[in-house]
């Protein structure tokens, strides 16, 4: 029972379960759920699981933030040494990158909610989803 | 010299950002500054083209040596992707009709610049990052028409294809906390060796799903329909030709250099087989001309995937033919089919009222179909050889019998486009010449292709030979700095 006692113990488990879970429930979101914003809450959950096990690339146990504060660490090997302690910046910076990008994208899938609603008076997918068939099946035989 | 390419993605994203400052001054005639930039970018890549010669080149971008910093990677296989992405871009440019919207501009340059970028990068969050560029352009310029139909269309698109690129991060995250590295060359080294396990797969199916929701890849295709069939012409043209088979160019990629293990060769094997017929059958059953040609490029983007995935210097070849010739073939149908949109049964004796247009069709679907000596036969013939060679006779017998339905499903829209009956006065189409203009071009530039086959065939297999190269492409990303970043990677 030890071993379980540390498995639990790690934040690492934690992390991976938590980021896990955040973007089974937001897959699941996205495909199964009826209404418009759900899905979109699906998506802001799978993008928040997704980024999270990114950052967490560059974790290490017991590390410090990747800045060099003294000035004498600017020597080469000073540097070198220092990056042994540190946590690994470039998921952060890639993190920073794809976090700007999911707000962007869920933003305009809001501002198509928005239009969508203000169309139809519905948010409902199935019922959308006949709406758009119809609008083809009508512009196909009306037209001049 | 090559430095300067990097101007191709930079000036798109710059234009974009002035126009709408520019458009206050000049007014409609803004849309002609994108023109301009357009043919600036040909001269580049044109200057770049001998330059580049027998090998690749790479930019290091901000002078940083190649795995930590990022680079560009330029070689004719990207250089071609990006001259003809140009050559489709400045004919299908929104510029000739006259009531465009400054935001239209600014979103057809956003997407270019993604483009340009996906094609050079040589870095996975790199093209991660670009791709997302290219499909939030993309998701603007979809819902452009305005009409309801347009945003349900966009939305089922924009989640799909999100989903996709969560994937595809997803897959960077893993191969990031195994190997410390996003840079393609460096992966090449790492990965084909000491990833070839459970993990290594989950990112490679990762990867490969994630972008190919825009390669039109089966199980993430549902959106190609409704969106071709409601989307404006141009755009879906664009989609279509363009963006699907810079899609494919990544996985193309992704499969010779980063997992080239005959498991994952399989997998896209059947997932382009099941991608041809579905496509095929559905194409048979679609009951307008839009929705026809958006299942026909799901099955030809079958088709490429099945050629890149026999991962052999002739598949590669065969894919690349076949990318070249519905890159250049799908847009003038597109446009062509938009003038005619209607239920197929609407369209008896189109022929009688706009000869040229009906004529145009049929050889290009004829080129499509695969019918000597037009182009398409060519591509195909080399996809059915690249089979043979590798043994895939089942592949070899799916791919004929595809073909054959496709042969049944335009045959039938040729027989109706040539019925003596006239069309109902108040249904008739006409289609103008000017709207031919750039259909007429596209076709053009593929039967004089036909003319300078033989160094076409000599150039294309040059290309596929350094393309499947991967020690080249190691060393010339990592060459000057390998001795000296070994240590500390």
């Amino acid at each position: 029972m030890m071993i379980w006692d540390d498995i639990f113990l790690e934040v690492d488990f934690w992390i991976n379960i938590v980021s896990i879970a955040l973007i089974v429930i937001g897959i699941y979101g996205i495909v199964f759920s009826q209404h418009l914003l759900r899905m979109v809450f699906g998506l802001g959950l799978l993008e928040a699981g997704v980024n999270i096990l990114l950052v967490k690339a560059g974790y290490q146990k017991e590390a410090i933030a990747p800045i060099v504060t003294q000035a004498s660490d600017t020597m080469m090997s000073n540097i070198l040494a220092a990056t042994a302690q540190m946590v690994d910046p470039v998921p952060q910076a890639m993190v920073l990158t794809a976090i700007v990008i999911a707000a962007g994208v869920q933003a305009l899938a809001l501002s198509l909610v928005i239009r969508i609603y203000k169309k139809y008076g519905t948010l409902d997918s199935h019922v959308l989803f006949l709406a758009m068939e119809r609008d083809r099946h009508l512009s196909l035989n009306q037209k001049d | 010299m090559q430095d300067s390419l990097i101007l191709l993605v930079v000036l798109p994203l710059l234009l974009a950002f002035l126009l709408p400052v520019i458009a206050r001054y000049l007014g409609n005639l803004s849309g002609l500054t994108g023109s301009l930039l357009l043919l600036f970018n040909i001269l580049l890549l044109a200057n770049a083209w001998n330059s580049v010669g027998y090998s690749p080149k790479v930019i290091l971008l901000g002078g940083f040596a190649a795995p930590l910093g990022i680079v560009f990677y330029i070689d004719k296989l990207n250089m071609l992707f990006a001259i003809l992405t140009t050559i489709i871009a400045l004919l299908l440019w929104p510029c000739r009709t006259h009531n465009t919207d400054v935001r239209e501009y600014v979103l057809w340059l956003l997407l270019l610049a993604g483009c340009y970028g996906v094609i050079l990068s040589g870095d996975l969050f790199n093209i991660y990052v670009f791709y997302e560029l290219l499909a939030v352009a993309s998701y603007g310029l979809v819902t452009l028409p305005a009409t309801g139909a347009s945003y349900i269309a966009g939305f089922r698109y924009l989640m799909i294809s999100a989903l996709g690129s969560a994937f595809a991060l997803l897959g960077i995250a893993l191969i990031y906390s195994f190997t410390g590295s996003v840079n393609i060359a460096h992966l090449a080294q790492i990965i084909p060796d000491h990833l070839h396990h459970i993990w290594g797969y989950s990112a490679a199916l990762l990867l490969i799903i994630g972008f190919g929701v825009k390669a039109e890849l089966f199980p993430v295709n549902f959106w190609v329909a409704e969106v071709y069939s409601h989307a404006d012409k141009r755009v879906t043209a664009l989609l279509a030709g363009v963006v699907s088979k810079i899609a494919v160019l990544i996985i193309l990629r992704f499969i010779i250099l980063l997992f080239p293990w005959q498991d994952i060769f399989n997998f896209l094997l059947l997932l382009g087989i099941i991608g041809v017929i579905v496509g095929e059958f559905a194409a048979f059953y679609a009951q307008d001309l839009l929705r026809l040609l958006a299942f026909s490029s799901i099955a030809q983007s079958g088709l490429v995937i099945i050629a890149f995935a026999c991962a052999t210097e002739a598949g590669i070849m065969a894919g690349i033919a076949l990318a070249i010739h519905h890159l250049l073939l799908k847009p003038a149908l597109f446009l062509l089919a938009s003038h005619c949109d209607r239920s197929i049964n609407d369209l008896a004796g189109l022929a009688k009222s706009s000869p040229w247009a009906s004529a145009l069709f049929v050889i290009l679907a004829l080129s499509l179909l695969g019918v000597p000596p037009l182009p398409g036969f060519w591509a195909k013939l080399l996809l059915l050889q690249s089979l043979m060679a590798e043994q895939y006779l089942l592949l070899l017998v799916l791919v004929l019998l595809a073909t054959i339905v496709e042969a049944a499903y335009l045959f039938r829209l040729f027989m109706l486009f040539y019925q003596r009956q006239e069309m109902p006065e108040q249904k008739r189409i006409t289609i103008q010449g000017q709207e031919l203009y750039p259909v007429i071009t596209l076709s053009g530039i593929l039967l004089l292709g036909l003319f300078f086959l033989p160094l076409f065939m000599d150039s294309l297999r040059e290309i596929a030979m350094q393309t499947s190269n991967i020690e080249a492409y190691i060393n010339t990303v990592l060459g000057k700095v390998q001795h000296i970043g070994e240590g500390n990677i």
